[in-house]
């Protein structure tokens, strides 16, 4: 009975877990379900069942966030914003792995990719659950810049926590090279997912746009778009509001 | 020998990370040869990484050997080549995100900066590999070593920066 009691919390759930059972466990366990990530027990399983999970809470953020415009832009933004997040941990998760080994961490691809979708599931979780703040802006009409405003700082609370929990098992190894390797991700992560979601955009669309495009024609960057984001928040328009009509 | 030198310095097989030491710098030269329309950063961006570290590496041993804190030759070599691995290692992972970023921008400036950022930051993650490998013990010889490293990447940062000017 000891023997059960002492026994590490990885194995807490059996190999063939179901699906459900691991959401569960990173709601209310995470250190478990980390630990099971770090014994690198079922990792295929874990990767699959993080991946779902993260495309089903972003498709609920997407049709929320296309509801601000209604119509077939619900089902655009639902199948466009899950393609950002998983299209991100895709490619920015080898960096991870790549700048850990080059540095000495004993990392392998699988359980690196494990753990960031563990992590990136969680964050999608907190923002799906942040969903009726969505909802509710929309039912009082707080408009287009508000809106963004309010999905900004539901990333923000999701990316936090996901970061949070990556730089907490990392930390927790101790391994060589570990902030490197968090750093790298962090900033190969911001890119490659502002990047990503700018080529998907809109998600909204403006209410004077007339138009509702699945993807608008590629323009500049991200990195372009922030200042002009800021300017146009502010009232200040660059061009005509038609050639600008559904960004973001 | 350190202690670091005799352990397996990868958690991958010795003929992966040497493979991805000689594959990346091609990489990251394709992506800017695609960008560019010309063939030329193919050949020059591993050009500059092995030629700049050829060039460089015997000032580091002949001056931390008179600084009086080089290890063996045989180890100086061994921790160039495993930093050159990391090197390799770690701009293989960036290699995604780097053809993504590329790709995906209307301008050059995008390609240039994703790729100067990738390579920069593999080099400096093999100078922090090389500095953990050599275990310089002096501050004379740490200061060498920081003034080599230094040199290095500067060399490193105006070729490919000469390079860039040349093909976009």
């Amino acid at each position: 009975m000891t023997a059960l009691v002492e026994e590490p919390r990885a194995v807490a759930l059996p190999g063939g877990a179901r699906a459900i059972d691991m959401i569960d466990m990173l709601l209310r366990d995470r250190a478990g379900m980390l630990a099971r990530v770090r014994a690198g027990t079922d990792l295929h399983a874990v990767i699959r069942t993080m991946a779902a999970t993260i495309a089903v809470a972003l498709v609920v953020v997407g049709a929320a966030l296309g509801s601000f415009r209604g119509g077939v832009q619900v089902g655009y933004a639902a199948v466009k914003m899950p393609l950002v997040l998983l299209g991100t941990a895709a490619l920015s998760a080898p960096a991870l792995s790549a700048i850990g080994a080059a540095l000495g961490r004993r990392s392998r691809l699988s359980s690196d990719l494990a753990l960031v979708m563990t992590a990136l599931a969680f964050g999608a979780l907190l923002v799906a659950a942040c969903t009726p703040l969505l909802l509710l802006g929309r039912a009082m009409h707080i408009g287009y810049h508000r809106t963004i405003l309010v999905a900004v700082a539901m990333f923000a609370l999701g990316g936090g926590a996901a970061l949070r929990m990556v730089v907490g098992e990392l930390a927790a190894a101790r391994a060589p090279g570990w902030r490197s390797a968090i750093t790298g991700l962090t900033i190969v992560f911001t890119l490659v997912a502002g990047q990503l979601s700018w080529a998907l955009r809109p998600y909204l669309v403006r209410p004077q746009s007339v138009d509702v495009p699945f993807l608008r024609q590629v323009e500049g960057s991200f990195l372009d778009a922030v200042p002009e984001a800021i300017r146009s928040a502010r009232g200040i328009y660059r061009e005509p509001a038609g050639r600008w009509g559904s960004a973001p | 020998m350190s202690v670091a030198a005799r352990e397996l310095p990868f958690p991958i097989p010795r003929g992966a990370a040497i493979a991805l030491t000689a594959a990346a710098p091609v990489a990251v030269g394709g992506v800017m040869a695609a960008r560019a329309g010309v063939l030329a950063p193919l050949a020059a961006a591993p050009a500059i990484v092995f030629g700049v570290i050829a060039a460089t590496a015997p000032a580091l041993y002949i001056a931390t050997a008179v600084a009086g804190d080089a290890p063996p030759l045989s180890a100086v070599a061994r921790a160039i080549g495993v930093a050159l691995c990391a090197f390799g290692i770690a701009l293989a992972g960036l290699v995604l995100p780097v053809t993504f970023l590329s790709l995906s921008s209307v301008t050059d400036l995008t390609t240039i900066a994703a790729c100067t950022a990738a390579l920069g930051a593999a080099a400096v993650i093999a100078v922090m590999r090389l500095a953990r490998e050599l275990q310089l013990r002096t501050i004379a010889a740490n200061a060498l070593f920081a003034v080599w490293a230094i040199a290095m990447l500067g060399i490193s940062a105006r070729l490919w920066w000469l390079l860039g000017v040349e093909v976009m």
